[in-house]
């Protein structure tokens, strides 16, 4: 199968969007490197305090004027951006598989969801309409207004490069406040080619901006003032310590989507050969570079049989995944984003072979699609007989390991899976409907599954995530997020 | 080798199309008679093509097995588009005939096999399997 063409042909020198200007940065530069083939593909600058300061002041200034536009002229404006990013699709796409590493079937779906999220939000003029009750006493009506904040920080991650800013900015200008967009410094193309349409569509200089960077740009972000909030998806670490913390601190509203270690209980009475498949996206999808990917899965029962015959069955679909390229369309997993994450989730296995895992497929010997070098390819990896408390059974290894354990009762499932600190993402394979409301009424999780092993919710509704998994009381996406982008303000009025 | 991804999939699904509809049209310039319905295949294929890929661009997301939906060996599918020059009308029908059971055995397939995954995807599919059949009782009548 032919590798598809390449659209970042030459190293790309990425600029900050500021005030609808490219700006070049003063600071440090660093290179992006293509994971799959490890040649540069860019140059981001980490960029300075001063130029998030310049950014939330564009923002800033930007905002009255942009408040002031109609919902239905912010709206028109998205459709044009809905437009533009359909007609570059492919491109968007490719480009995400060339910084990130993803398969080109998993680009695509992160670039549908990212569009699903405009098309939501262009239905404002609807979303963001308000109540109102008449005669609330004798002569005195009242009712509620959304009304914008002013300058939102988003913060990205590097696992999804292009989507996840998406599920809070479309948002967030539609209701009329101005963003500045962080991309991961990791993976900033895709952004940038979404500020290029986002210009494109027609915002107003300073609605939509985008500072690259590290630390600097966050905690400029999270200390400036004029930064009414933060929306943020990451590490558990980051969002709970820094990121929530500090904007309980200076008052600023958050949304931090973090960690997982997600439980998938597989019952006797699942339907086999699709729950086999659904586990190969959900463990292995995106190399296990996800906050929705299955880590452990949880057989129930004590039929011998069926369990030998079901991790066989894994075993055997496992074995056979293609690892390369994504842009090869054979290949069904591509590398991990970097050689330090593959070091990590490398030193898992190592950790679950001393805890004494049993490994029954070793993804430190991998077998490559093609002539790239293995510096951040690792190959799918299956333990069993993984103890839920054990390291490997409850740490976020964020790489395509997958842990099985085994239990008698649903029950048992269900406690060990809420055992774990995290609550993103579990999910249930039965054709029981009877088990499947036990387990999704008694589950710890965010988002649940019933025999769907990624548990993604649609652009209309939030984005889930409970315990160390989020923090924050809103979420992102859909309704959620038009009220986290605005206030309610109340009016009660009278006439003499 | 066997392809599972959606992406290679549709791949080769496009250049089937692509094939065959280059097909159809040197038979429209050999066969005057017939050309009218020939240059409509080949139109009809490319039309074929904008419905599965609309389907494809529509419902791929991160959450469905996109990766893992397909057990296709393009080698079952091998289109032999190869006609002597001076054919009779009757013997490129039996070459447009061996051309469409392929990509109506391609088409049967792999809406099979995407059902549960792809909702559009192998609906089109099916749709298509269903125009290229009735096709099949048109090219017979030039036998």
């Amino acid at each position: 199968m032919a590798v598809l063409e390449e659209p970042v042909k030459e190293i790309k020198d990425v600029k900050n969007y500021i005030n609808g200007e490219w700006v070049e940065s003063k600071g440090e530069i660093v290179d992006v490197v293509n994971p799959a083939n490890c040649k540069t593909i860019g140059r981001v600058p980490i960029s300075t305090k001063e130029e998030i300061d310049a950014a939330v002041a564009a923002a800033q200034e930007a905002w009255p004027d942009w408040r002031r536009t109609t919902p239905l002229a912010r709206s028109r404006i998205l459709f044009r951006l809905k437009d533009l990013l359909e007609e570059n699709f492919e491109e968007i796409s490719r480009i995400q598989t060339q910084e990130h590493g993803k398969c080109i079937d998993e680009s695509r779906g992160e670039t549908r969801r990212g569009i699903e999220n405009v098309e939501v939000a262009c239905g404002i003029p609807t979303l963001m309409q308000g109540y109102y009750s008449e005669d609330i006493a004798h002569g005195i009506d009242e009712w509620v207004i959304p009304t914008p904040l002013g300058v939102f920080g988003i913060i990205g991650p590097f696992n999804f490069p292009w989507m996840i800013p998406l599920w809070s900015a479309p948002y967030a200008v539609a209701t009329g406040n101005c963003v500045v967009i962080k991309p991961s410094s990791e993976v900033p193309l895709s952004q940038m080619k979404l500020a290029e349409l986002a210009e494109e569509a027609g915002f107003p200089p300073g609605v939509w901006n985008v500072v690259n960077g590290g630390r600097t740009v966050v905690n400029g972000m999270l200390d400036h003032p004029d930064i009414v909030g933060i929306t943020f998806v990451g590490s558990t670490p980051t969002g709970r310590d820094v990121i929530y913390k500090r904007c309980g601190e200076t008052g600023k509203r958050v949304i931090a989507q973090c960690g997982a270690k997600n439980f998938m209980t597989i019952m006797p009475d699942c339907n086999v050969d699709r729950t086999v498949t659904a586990m190969m996206t959900s463990f292995f999808g995106n190399t296990g570079q996800r906050c929705l990917a299955a880590a452990n899965a949880v057989i129930v029962g004590d039929d011998d049989a069926f369990y030998r015959n079901f991790v066989d069955r894994v075993l055997a679909l496992t074995s056979n995944i293609k690892v390369g390229y994504g842009l090869d369309e054979s290949v069904q997993m591509g590398p991990i984003r970097d050689k330090a994450k593959k070091e990590k989730a490398l030193r898992y296995i190592e950790t679950g072979l001393k805890e004494g895992a049993k490994l029954l497929l070793d993804g430190r010997k991998v077998d490559i699609i093609g002539d790239y070098p293995d510096t951040c390819f690792i190959g799918p990896t299956i333990f069993e007989d993984v103890r839920p408390d054990s390291r490997v059974g409850s740490e976020e290894i964020f790489g395509p390991v997958m842990s099985i354990m085994r239990v008698k009762t649903l029950e048992e499932a269900i406690e060990i899976s809420n055992a774990n600190s995290f609550g993103n993402g579990h999910s249930i394979f039965t054709s029981s409907g009877k088990s499947a409301r036990e387990y999704h009424y008694n589950i710890l999780s965010g988002n649940v599954g019933i025999n769907i092993g990624i548990v993604a919710p649609m652009a209309f509704f939030p984005f889930s995530g409970m315990k160390e998994s989020f923090y924050g009381v809103l979420h992102t996406q859909g309704k959620e997020a038009v009220r986290f982008f605005t206030e309610s303000k109340v009016i009660i009025q009278r006439w003499f | 080798m066997e392809l599972n991804t959606a992406s290679s999939v549709i791949s080769l699904a496009r250049e089937m199309e692509e094939t065959s509809a280059r097909f159809y049209e040197s038979l429209a310039g050999q066969y005057p008679a017939s050309e009218e319905m020939f240059t409509g295949y080949a139109k009809e294929n490319r039309k074929f093509i904008k419905q599965f890929e609309t389907a494809y661009y529509g419902v791929i997301t991160d959450a469905i097995e996109g990766c893992y939906a397909f057990n296709i060996d393009p080698d079952k599918y091998q289109l032999n588009t190869e006609l002597a020059v001076g054919a009779a009308v009757a013997e490129a029908a039996g070459k447009a005939l061996e051309i469409e059971d392929s990509l109506v055995r391609f088409y049967t397939d792999a809406a099979e096999q995407s059902k549960a995954l792809l909702a559009d995807v192998p609906r089109a599919f099916t749709l298509i399997t269903k125009k290229r059949t009735a096709r099949e009782e048109q090219i017979k009548a030039l036998q």
